[in-house]
């Protein structure tokens, strides 16, 4: 398995309002604060490359305090020039929230080029709440995502100029400098929530898939549907094609990780994804197929869920390296995914680069089987 | 009991609600109205034949794909009144209705023998930002449409259903595609409201708290050469539903005294 380290850069803090995202008065960031958190958070990434990890995910939020990260190619930037064999994983830029989205083409490829071929593409639509804080129409979000997803792997592969002429995005010259390293482009992966149309669109183009967040029951159902999907497109899916994203927390014993996860992942769940409800559905951003699957079987709010039921349903991972190394195995052979992208918390900085260590020292050896293949040859493109 | 049409127009179907006797008056309902015939339609079916459509992708209207902008409404409906064979009709709409029929006048005045506009959305009124429905929850809304919630009541969903659910779903989506952004205006309409030639009334509730009378329905009534303004003291944004009697009472009146002088 390949493990990549995931990290949604959050501003911890508690407070009582009721949504996380969009209204929460930014008067509650404190800059000071954000420069001491930003420097730690690229440290832990840059020392998970030196641990082992095989890729480094930034990924794109606005107006909370669950991911500070508005521009993710702003962090890989970092990153490129301060790691030297990890992938870095933008998962993702949010192709409908941009007004021109060549410009999302050019950044790739500059990370791209600059990095020598390090580069990994997650096209997404963006959460929900997005929606409010960019104003951009979510009844447009699909066709946009589609229409903007088109245009970028054709700035990528074909020789320029070209015009585009699309129903939201219209150009005369579409010519970007530089063009990427990797051929044909960027491996492309898709993070999503498993609607059905995002599935067969991933599967169709062997863009990998990545399950966010997901009880594991939930997660085992749409690997189901894409290595359906894939085969109706006439290829059978590689485990690489499908990507688990879980907390984890591993610490001596289990007793310990268990405080810990307590602690730090709930966190997450309980008030990072805290949101006023019409954020989380605003009009026209799903299908109504989609809709009417998502009523017939609602999910919990993730900040309604309790510790013992996310430990449960599969939200999260923690324990002794003994214990998690049995929890991963579900991951590994029986739903049989290629990559797990994972995040750490600590009580602190240091505790936390002390738990990464941990989880290289004496879980990953144990699933290194595969440590000589290249998990985007052949996938993502 | 007014009779409910199922019709196709241009070939996008439409449900229409229908009663009354007398001269042609088409009723452009606001988010939320499609398919209520209320106190306010009977007192107007008195004296009017009253046509009461659903939007595409409201009520009993299917979602209408080629319907993007504010103006495919206004061409929808004038597609409507040659499809009933209506040459002239008061025309009456009721917020974001009333955004629909101001456009429709601004194109085709030559149509319309009254019109009549209910605390209208659409346009851009300076030193005001209308509140944003989409990012409120239920009591949210109600608090900033209604001054008297229990007139509120009327539009209340039967149920939580699946399908009531996907319909409030599929409704809001319509809403969306024609008003997320620029949100509940057209650029554009402000400045073609001088081109309206059809008799005009407003009416406006004295406590509207998403389109106030000042500073929005003082703009209206400055844009639209020679409007009336009649302010309904009890009232949020919605009128005709929170003082249904007298809102009919009002626009039956004034649409009596412009019958057949155009």
């Amino acid at each position: 398995m390949k493990f990549y380290y995931f990290h949604l850069m959050p501003y911890h803090m508690e407070h009582d309002e009721s949504s996380s995202w969009v209204t929460l008065s930014n008067r509650h960031y404190d800059p000071a604060v954000g420069h001491t958190l930003y420097n730690q958070y690229l440290d832990q990434l840059e020392y998970a490359e030196q641990l082992g990890w095989d890729g480094l995910c930034v990924n794109e939020h606005h107006q909370n305090c669950y991911g500070t990260m508005p521009s993710p190619n702003l962090m890989a930037a970092m990153l490129v020039r301060r790691t030297t064999k990890a992938k870095i994983a933008i998962l993702g830029n949010g192709l409908p929230l941009r007004e021109n989205p060549l410009r999302i083409a050019e950044e790739i490829a500059m990370l791209d080029v600059a990095s020598g071929g390090r580069v990994i593409s997650g096209f997404v639509r963006g959460i929900s709440a997005e929606y409010f804080s960019t104003g951009i129409n979510p009844t447009h979000s699909r066709d946009r995502f589609y229409e903007a997803a088109e245009l970028i792997l054709r700035a990528w592969t074909e020789e320029g100029p070209f015009p585009f002429d699309g129903r939201f995005y219209r150009y005369h010259y579409v010519n970007p400098w530089p063009r990427p390293i990797q051929k044909p482009h960027p491996p492309v992966w898709c993070p999503s929530q498993g609607s059905s149309e995002t599935v067969e669109w991933a599967a169709k183009r062997r863009f990998p898939y990545l399950m966010v967040f997901t009880p594991i029951k939930r997660i085992a159902q749409i690997y189901g549907e894409y290595r359906e999907a894939c085969e109706r497109n006439g290829y059978k899916a590689s485990r690489y094609q499908l990507t688990v994203n879980v907390p984890i927390v591993v610490a001596e014993n289990d007793a310990k990780a268990r405080e810990l996860a307590r602690k730090h992942v709930m966190w997450v769940y309980n008030v990072g994804l805290r949101m006023h409800p019409p954020f989380w559905r605003p009009p026209g951003y799903m299908t109504e197929a989609s809709l009417r699957r998502l009523l017939a079987n609602p999910p919990k709010l993730p900040s309604e869920l309790d510790f013992d039921e996310a430990e449960r349903e599969g939200y999260l991972i923690y324990g002794s390296p003994a214990t998690v190394r049995d929890k991963l195995r579900v991951f590994s052979d029986e739903l049989k995914a290629g990559i797990l992208c994972s995040g750490m918390t600590g009580p602190s900085h240091e505790q936390t680069l002390e738990m990464m260590q941990l989880f290289a020292e004496e879980v990953m050896p144990h699933f290194r089987e595969d440590a000589k293949v290249d998990e985007t040859a052949g996938v993502g493109r | 009991m007014p009779d409910s049409q199922e019709l196709s127009v241009r070939g996008t179907p439409v449900q229409m609600l229908r009663d009354g006797a007398g001269p042609p008056l088409l009723f452009l309902h606001g988010a939320g109205g499609a398919g209520r015939w209320l106190a306010f339609q009977d007192r107007l079916a008195k004296d009017y034949t009253v046509y009461l459509p659903s939007h595409p992708g409201h009520g009993g209207s299917p979602a209408a794909e080629w319907i993007e902008h504010i103006s495919d409404l206004c061409f929808h409906y004038l597609d409507l009144l040659d499809r009933l064979g209506l040459e002239r009709v008061h025309l009456v709409g009721a917020s974001f209705g009333g955004w629909i029929a101001a456009e429709i006048a601004t194109m085709a005045s030559h149509r319309l023998e009254s019109l009549v506009l209910i605390d209208p959305v659409g346009i851009r009124v300076d030193g005001w930002i209308y509140p944003f429905l989409f990012g409120m929850d239920i009591p949210e809304i109600v608090g900033t449409i209604f001054q008297n919630p229990m007139a509120a009541l009327a539009l209340a969903p039967p149920d939580q259903s699946i399908d009531t659910l996907a319909l409030q779903y599929r409704q809001g989506t319509a809403l969306a595609r024609v008003s997320w952004n620029p949100y509940l205006y057209n650029p554009l309409l402000r400045r073609r409201l001088g081109r309206i030639s059809a008799p005009t009334l407003l009416c406006w509730g004295a406590h509207d708290r998403l389109a106030p009378l000042a500073p929005c329905g003082e703009t209206w009534a400055q844009e639209i050469l020679g409007a009336r303004l009649r302010v309904f003291e009890e009232s949020g944004h919605v009128p005709h539903l929170e003082e249904p009697e007298a809102v009919a009472e009002a626009i039956g009146e004034f649409c009596r005294l412009r019958q057949g002088t155009r």
